[in-house]
């Protein structure tokens, strides 16, 4: 009797905290929407707060080496070893660049947490959507500036048109997570009743649909049998009565399917150029230096991945920890860390959604 | 420790992370501007509009010249840069010109900007126009705030002769405030406010601010 009524309570208790936290993510990601009124006119203010602390250091030192850049790239012309100061801003522009607000990284960590990828995982899409973004932002250049001589004008409405599809794409990609994610959720929800008909139910259902991408795995085989590290992949439900059995290790996780369903995330995130590296770009090309601005972009870009790949390893930890913390294997525990990638899921749709939609400004194309 | 006081604890530690890693998504200046502007006055005292001079910075000065051709290398003439002018002021408007306006705490409007035009030098191009007010108004205290709320752009107004009064009543008294020099009662934007997703008045810590009072 005692254990029993202990454990309801601990459900409902888990069931809180599940909530609180997507209300947290979602009070976070509202709050980005909410918070900015990109184009209007500003709200009357009553307190205008000053830039101070990391953030204000942050911004300061990227102000200074992205105008350092031009200076830089003007000295080079005559100067050949100012290329190599030229590479060393770029580089701390891009680390700098990365740890500032953005929705790379935002939308990164977030498929990270969502999808329980590993830390290892996560630097490598880092790496790989920073380069892609350098590329982009040099072919962007490249062929509309150097090889069409085309206007600014034109140049940026080729930006606006990559910069919508890459929205578009991350909202997909979101809508996907939270209609897989969600699943699981749902069914780690409808676990925590008491009735172990409903658990039974749970099991038939789950073993229906949201498998959409674990095809080669052999799902049904441990329908039953709740493993915690890749609980959510199946949307187990983890149920006192059936905790032993053993589902794929997490290496076979990171199997061909797992990387091609992280290649979304690189081409959701990376397709989308910087907005300072086609300046420095188009910069570039005009003092006749094209290949010390190509060189910079790719120096800038392995700046921005080195601290994205950071805080994709702090998202990874801080979910692992979370699951370590509220013993993930138990059926309160799974539920928790199911709602932890639901909300996750959620972010991704959201910041698609808000961007796509002009809610959240994301760094502006320059078109003026 | 209790199991459930543990996992609210994981729980918390998580979405601290998280807090970080998602922060707000505004940008940084990629653009700087040098603005020097006049606030412009009929004969009977009342404002009539603002006349802005912004200077871009040479990187997006030469960004904004790719691909425009001209008869000499390197010299645009203010014909030449006529179509980019009109570019410019048409852009402009998505975001107000950047130049908001009170009259005794009531927001005024803008009309469509007129005298507009570019011109080239030092490797630098400046944008001129004229922002004339919907309606020319006469208050005891105009407000005008210069700044972009995305913070995209960092304007900065030119140390010598940043704003000017054209006409007003010689008993008008103008103040001008630079961002960030301290003398407003100013919340601090800590890191706390700042996660917290505070920060709705993130582009005005970066305005300047242009007050006249006519007694």
């Amino acid at each position: 009797m005692r254990p029993e009524s202990r454990s309801v309570v601990m459900r409902g208790l888990t069931v809180c905290i599940a909530a609180v936290v997507v209300i947290l993510a979602l009070d976070g990601a509202v709050n980005v929407l909410m918070a900015q009124t990109p184009f209007g006119a500003p709200r009357p203010s009553g307190a205008e707060p000053q830039v101070g602390g990391i953030v204000g250091w942050l911004l300061a030192k990227q102000s200074e080496f992205y105008r350092e850049m031009s200076s830089t790239i003007r000295a080079a012309k005559s100067d050949g070893s100012a290329v190599w100061t030229l590479l060393a801003i770029s580089f701390a522009y891009g680390i700098f660049h990365a740890a500032g607000p953005g929705h790379g990284k935002a939308v990164i960590s977030s498929y990270l947490v969502a999808n329980q990828e590993t830390a290892r995982r996560g630097i490598v899409l880092s790496f790989a959507s920073a380069l892609m973004q350098s590329l982009v932002a040099v072919l962007i250049v490249g062929i509309c500036a150097w090889l069409l001589n085309a206007t600014a004008k034109t140049m940026c409405n080729a930006e606006k048109v990559i910069e919508i599809a890459s929205y578009a794409l991350i909202a997909a990609f979101g809508a996907r997570l939270v209609w897989t994610k969600g699943g699981g959720f749902m069914r780690a929800l409808q676990a925590t009743q008491p009735a172990p008909a409903m658990a039974a139910v749970a099991h038939h259902e789950h073993a229906g649909h949201g498998h959409d991408h674990h095809h080669h795995e052999p799902s049904h085989i441990h329908a039953h049998g709740a493993h915690h590290e890749h609980a959510h992949e199946h949307g187990h439900v983890h149920d006192e009565h059936c905790g032993h059995s053993h589902g794929p290790a997490p290496s076979e996780l990171a199997g061909p399917g797992g990387w091609q369903r992280g290649l979304g995330a690189i081409f959701a995130v990376g397709i989308r150029p910087c907005s300072g590296a086609i300046l420095v770009l188009v910069f570039a090309l005009a003092q006749g230096m094209f290949w010390a601005g190509i060189a910079a972009t790719f120096v800038m870009g392995l700046g921005t991945a080195i601290t994205v790949a950071t805080i994709a390893i702090i998202a990874v930890s801080a979910k692992d920890l979370a699951r370590r913390l509220s013993g993930g294997s138990e059926g309160g525990g799974a539920l928790v860390m199911r709602g932890v990638e639901f909300g996750a899921a959620g972010l991704v749709l959201l910041f698609g959604g808000g961007l796509l939609f002009g809610y959240i400004a994301a760094e502006r194309v320059t078109c003026f | 420790m209790n199991i459930s006081m543990r996992r609210l604890l994981g729980l918390l530690l998580f979405a601290g992370a998280y807090a970080f890693g998602v922060s707000a998504a505004q940008a940084h200046p990629h653009v700087w501007i040098t603005a020097s502007s006049e606030v412009m006055y009929a004969a009977d005292g009342s404002i009539t509009g603002v006349r802005h001079a912004w200077t871009f910075d040479d990187m997006f000065s030469t960004y904004a010249l790719q691909g425009i051709e001209t008869k000499t290398k390197g010299v645009y003439s203010r014909e030449e840069l006529a179509p980019l002018a009109q570019t410019n002021v048409e852009s402009l408007k998505e975001f107000g010109f950047f130049t908001f306006a009170k009259a005794d705490g009531k927001k005024e409007k803008f009309q469509e900007p007129v005298d507009y035009f570019l011109d080239y030098k030092d490797a630098e191009l400046t944008l001129h126009f004229v922002l004339p007010l919907k309606t020319p108004v006469k208050p005891r205290e105009l407000a005008l705030e210069v700044f972009d709320p995305a913070f995209f752009i960092d304007f900065k107004f030119a140390d010598k002769d940043p704003i000017k009064l054209v006409g007003a009543p010689a008993a008008c008294q103008m103040k001008f405030q630079r961002p960030n020099d301290g003398t407003a009662n100013a919340q601090k934007l800590d890191e706390q406010n700042f996660m917290s997703g505070d920060n709705s008045n993130y582009g005005a810590m970066f305005a300047n601010k242009i007050t006249v009072d006519c007694p």
